[in-house]
């Protein structure tokens, strides 16, 4: 059957029952608004945590007695590991210089201390392209095992942590998105099925005149996919207006600045939509077996 | 065009059509008569795929209607007109969209179907009429109305259940020269009535049922 006339019977239908479409596609909307919610959340705290992880560095301290002449190779070493993109050496007495600037009008209390006694080291800043907090955690796991190695410091606990939490979070956004979309599927099936009940006549008479299941099926599936790709959209459009609103109120301080929150990538909207359609088909395909018997 | 080897049917145990056999030739005209409850309605249903069969075979133009898929059920009835005799036309529906439905649902380009339709109307004297609605025409015009949707599709054969059932006797003549005007052109038309007074004085042959079984035919 050609898709012009699917299209022609599906805009018919929806401007004869305009208010029960508007009303799902509303309801569609604030199912997928509060899904958009929940995104926008966690894909910044998912951003944060991959932005601070990525900046973390690795600093690798070297035993006290290590030969100098070993510290050239250690470097090239350091450096051919794919993960790194910089690595600069400290040795001892920078890093007591570092200690006194740190200490500034207070460095009297550095007198007479071994300007040796702190252990020559490695900082390490990560390749962000090739960001990957288990990455970084083997890589800092290896370099612990080199003989010539005392320490390796980094973020560990920070990492994990954000990591787990925005883990938590992404699981409770996905099993929101599953619970919502369901919600709206059964949302538009039960008005298509109320719209079904009402042309219920006519569905015979098509039927007797020789109309195929698909024929019949087609513009309510089609309608349903308008409805959620409308509702989704209409999310989309509200969701952007109110987190501009809020980062209007909240954006302004530097420690948010600092964090460049954003709202949802392009792509993702992209998804939002055509699932939210897809789904609503689905539903409304489910109704239509169960009640046109096909 | 059309056999029939041996058909029953019951619904829940009570027996609608038994042992029904009969053959009806391509462009034939034929009454099924019988007193309500005889089975014509049903006989009717089968031949049109609206029910099925509980034993027996059913052949529609080759086709036998016990082993077709569903979808090919929508496509036979592409071929056979059927007029109801509560007329089953859509009321929020203009003439014209309600004879239109049965090309619609075909998939045939708007401008066939305007032009099929337009056509169908003023062979059944409707076309000043297809702008209105249903009930805004009397019963006889209604009746042509479905007569109309029932043969826009030029079908090879032409099913009628108590098509004059509502009808007056002036209303009556008009529908059946309607049929007979249409069977002229070389369509097999099968009409169900238990009207005594439709069938005499034609040579045209009857089918007569009775409690679910054919008892004469003339």
């Amino acid at each position: 059957m050609p898709l012009g006339i699917i299209f022609k019977r599906a805009f018919r239908d929806i401007r004869q029952n305009l208010v029960t479409h508007l009303m799902t596609t509303i309801v569609v909307a604030l199912t997928c608004l509060v899904f958009i919610f929940f995104s926008i959340f966690s894909l910044n705290l998912q951003r944060i945590a991959d932005r601070f992880g990525r900046e973390l560095a690795i600093v690798v301290y070297l035993k006290k007695d290590i030969p100098q002449n070993k510290i050239p190779s250690l470097y090239q070493k350091i450096t051919s590991m794919k993960e790194v993109e910089k690595v600069k050496f400290i040795s001892s007495e920078e890093a007591f210089k570092r200690l006194e600037n740190y200490f500034k009008d207070e460095k009297e209390v550095l007198e007479g201390v071994d300007p040796l006694f702190l252990p020559p080291s490695f900082e390490i800043q990560i390749n962000r392209a090739v960001y990957n907090p288990s990455r970084v955690r083997a890589m800092a796991k290896e370099l612990a095992q080199w003989p010539e190695v005392q320490k390796v410091q980094y973020g560990k606990e920070w990492v994990d942590r954000l990591e787990s939490f925005s883990e938590a979070v992404r699981a409770a956004v996905i099993a929101s998105a599953v619970l919502l979309l369901v919600t709206a599927a059964f949302v538009v099936s039960n008005t298509i099925k109320l719209t079904v009940y009402a042309r219920q006549d006519e569905i015979e008479i098509m039927r007797l005149v020789g109309a195929t299941n698909g024929f019949i099926q087609g513009p309510f599936l089609l309608a349903s996919f308008i409805q959620g790709v409308t509702g989704s959209l209409v999310a989309l459009i509200v969701g952007l207006f109110c987190y501009k609103y809020v980062y209007g109120i909240i954006g302004q301080t530097e420690l948010i600045k600092s964090l460049d929150l954003q709202y949802l990538p392009p792509s993702y909207m992209a998804v939002i939509v055509l699932v939210s359609g897809f789904f609503c088909m689905i539903g409304t395909a489910m109704a239509l077996r169960r009640f046109l018997k096909l | 065009m059309i056999q029939l080897f041996h058909v029953y049917k019951s619904f829940g145990g009570t027996p609608a059509l038994r042992d029904v056999s009969f053959r009806v030739r391509k462009g034939e005209f034929v009454f099924v008569t019988g007193p309500s409850g005889a089975g014509k309605t049903t006989l009717l249903r089968i031949m049109f795929g609206a029910e099925k069969a509980s034993s027996g075979h059913i052949l529609i133009n080759g086709i036998n209607l016990g082993r077709i898929r569903r979808k090919q059920i929508a496509l036979l009835r592409r071929r056979i007109g059927f007029v109801f005799q509560d007329f089953k036309l859509l009321n929020n529906k203009t003439i014209f969209q309600n004879v239109a439905l049965a090309l619609e649902v075909t998939g045939a380009n708007p401008s066939y179907v305007r032009k099929k339709t337009r056509q169908a109307l003023r062979s059944l004297g409707l076309i000043k009429k297809e702008e209105a609605y249903p009930l805004q025409l009397s019963g006889g015009e209604q009746q042509r109305v479905a007569i109309a949707r029932a043969i826009v599709k030029n079908p090879l054969i032409l099913l009628a259940d108590e098509p004059t059932g509502n009808l007056d006797p002036d209303l009556t003549r008009e529908i059946m020269v309607l049929f007979r005007t249409i069977h002229m052109k070389g369509t097999t038309v099968v009409v169900a009535t238990h009207n005594r007074e439709l069938l005499k004085g034609t040579a045209i042959r009857k089918i007569y049922l009775e409690k679910g079984r054919v008892i004469k035919e003339d």
